[in-house]
């Protein structure tokens, strides 16, 4: 287990959380390791990942968890609930957080109260900041993941650009800045992306060739 | 329905999961019968009966695509907080099945050749005699799944198992897998069977990791299998719009249920956007020639309706069938009595009050739609 991170006082830390077992069901491995890094910082040493919904029911029977969370459209809910349901022994917490297209949703539900969506057997005051730290940690994840997809799109918008600019070259015997030129002009007449004046000139001149 | 702006529709969003049976709602957004009426539907696809659940609970969606129990589940607040539900209509009826593994479709041949031969809804009496044998040799309970505890897959099955005798409580282990982990489910023999929607009983027997046994009609003729589910308060509020919502599905309806159109019908339903799936495994289910194992299909008239025999009318007996099953079974959180595993149970007034007031079997026909 990671070394804990968290400042708090020990008989706190205690009462909140050394005896909390946390599970976290997510198949995209990298969110779920942010979420679990961020429960062992915040204070929750215990805490476990399953990514594969192989066998889920059997392996949540042997974990026994004392709360769950998982992501809302998560298909895996219905295995949970189903398992919940059947066995009422079993009851176990579900937190379930949500992306970003459904972000007013969890602000809504929160303000109304973490009761909701969370199943009797723990009390309410100890799962609301692992709620909250589930949000935080995911919109912070949200926001690298953003920033990611925007530096991969603008690198291959830039491939884009290039190949339009060597195409244009090579058919209308150009210089590069000539052709680059070119292309700013368009983009700017168009009022449009230099990346989609290149997509429409490589379509139109592949059409030619 | 509030980001109305001059000039627009008025925008209704409606989940649904990726089923055969969400064909109506496609068919009226695609097909534009839900413009015609007036009406901007947005179709959001989920991946849980949980999400839809949550987002109709918090309005993030106006109305969905719901398995029948879902809205009474809901109302009786059974999994949270109770909300009062409606379900004005229903959204076609049948296309689900029990399919089990091969090797498990073998045992029971071998071990009750004769209740194999009749009729299919029979076949149970083999399964139990399997269930028997595994037991007597300390052999591993069999692990068979349905697709959510309010789900008719669930009681159809519970019921076909309980009427050979087997108790789904203590001689099997029933659990819940989503649709589209079934057939992988199966594959990776996790578990010997299942009851679920179509078009994942196709793609198991394609694949040759399953066997379609019987047809959920065929255990029980308990009514639609989906709804369309919705707030009450959202329905009050909405009036006219959710007229002109069940108008539009109707009209869907009855286009899907025309042979004429299916060619049309397997193109929209197999996109990316809705089933992302082959036509050709749908094609089966809608012409009512499901494939039963490997190359062998069987014709099974109305295996999946949508508008016919009233498929779109939700009825009080099949509310009385859902609350009786959810008691039977202790979801309700009282233990089972006798009577309710005899099915004498006696229907009292209160819960009269409480399916009429979410399953509407009225509303249809009071517009004159049916």
């Amino acid at each position: 287990m990671a070394t804990k991170a968290n400042r708090k006082p020990p008989e706190e830390q205690n009462e909140a959380a050394q005896d909390l077992t946390i599970l976290v069901i997510d198949t995209d491995a990298e969110r779920a390791a942010i979420l679990e890094q961020g429960l062992v910082e915040a204070g929750y040493p215990r805490v476990m990942t399953i990514r594969s919904f192989s066998r889920l029911a059997s392996r949540i029977a042997l974990l026994q968890p004392d709360l769950i969370l998982i992501d809302l459209g998560n298909p895996d809910r219905d295995t949970l609930e189903g398992l919940y349901q059947v066995t009422q022994s079993l009851q176990r917490p579900i937190v379930v957080f949500v992306d970003q297209s459904d972000r007013n949703m969890i602000e809504r539900a929160i303000e109304a109260g973490v009761s909701s969506y969370v199943v009797d057997g723990l009390r309410k005051e100890r799962v609301r900041p692992i709620v909250e730290m589930a949000i935080a940690r995911f919109n912070s994840f949200e926001k690298l993941r953003r920033q990611r997809d925007e530096a991969i799109l603008a690198l291959e918008d830039r491939k884009l650009i290039e190949r339009a600019k060597g195409l244009l070259m090579k058919q209308r015997n150009l210089t590069e800045e000539q052709a680059y030129h070119a292309m700013r002009k368009a983009a700017m007449r168009e009022n449009r992306k230099l990346a989609e004046i290149a997509r429409i000139l490589l379509t139109a001149l592949q059409l030619d060739s | 329905m509030k980001r109305r702006r001059a000039g627009q529709l008025p925008v209704v969003r409606a989940g649904f999961i990726p089923l055969v049976d969400c064909a109506i709602l496609v068919v009226a957004k695609e097909l534009g019968f839900a413009a015609q009426q007036g009406i901007d539907l947005q179709l959001s696809r989920e991946g849980a009966w949980a999400a839809i659940r949550d987002k109709v609970a918090h309005g993030v969606l106006d109305c969905a695509h719901m398995l029948a129990g879902m809205p009474l589940a809901m109302q009786l607040g059974v999994q949270g907080s109770s909300m009062t539900m409606v379900a004005p209509m229903a959204l076609g009826q049948g296309g689900s099945a029990i399919t089990l593994a091969p090797w498990l479709v073998a045992e029971m041949e071998r071990l009750d050749a004769e209740a194999m031969q009749g009729p299919r809804a029979g076949r149970n009496r083999a399964l139990a005699q399997v269930i028997a044998a595994r037991r007597q040799q300390g052999e591993p309970q069999l692990r068979l799944a349905s697709v959510h505890p309010f789900s008719t897959h669930h009681y159809a099955l519970r019921h076909w198992l309980a009427e050979a005798g087997v108790d789904p409580d203590r001689d099997v282990d029933l659990l819940v897998v989503p649709p589209p982990r079934m057939v992988e489910s199966l594959a990776r023999a996790e578990i010997a069977g299942c009851c679920v929607g179509e078009p994942w009983n196709q793609w198991a027997v394609r694949c040759g990791v399953g066997e379609l046994v019987v047809t959920r009609q065929e255990i029980c003729p308990c009514g639609p299998e989906k709804v369309l589910g919705m707030r009450a308060d959202w329905f009050a509020q909405a009036g006219e719009l959710v007229q002109q919502l069940a108008a539009a599905l109707v009209e869907a309806a009855q286009w899907a249920d025309q042979e004429a159109n299916r060619q049309q019908l397997l193109q929209l339903l197999s996109q990316e956007s809705y089933l992302d799936t082959d036509a050709e495994i749908i094609a089966p289910v809608l012409q009512g020639e499901p494939f039963l194992q490997g190359n062998v299909t069987a014709h099974i008239a109305d295996y999946q309706i949508f508008y016919r025999q009233q498929a779109l009318l939700p009825t009080l007996k099949q509310g009385q069938w859902l609350l009786q099953q959810m008691r039977r079974w202790g979801q309700l959180n009282a233990a089972p009595s006798e009577a309710l595993v005899q099915g004498e149970e006696k229907y009292s007034k209160n819960d009269h009050e409480l399916l009429q007031a979410i399953y509407l079997t009225d509303y249809l026909p009071q517009l004159w739609l049916v």
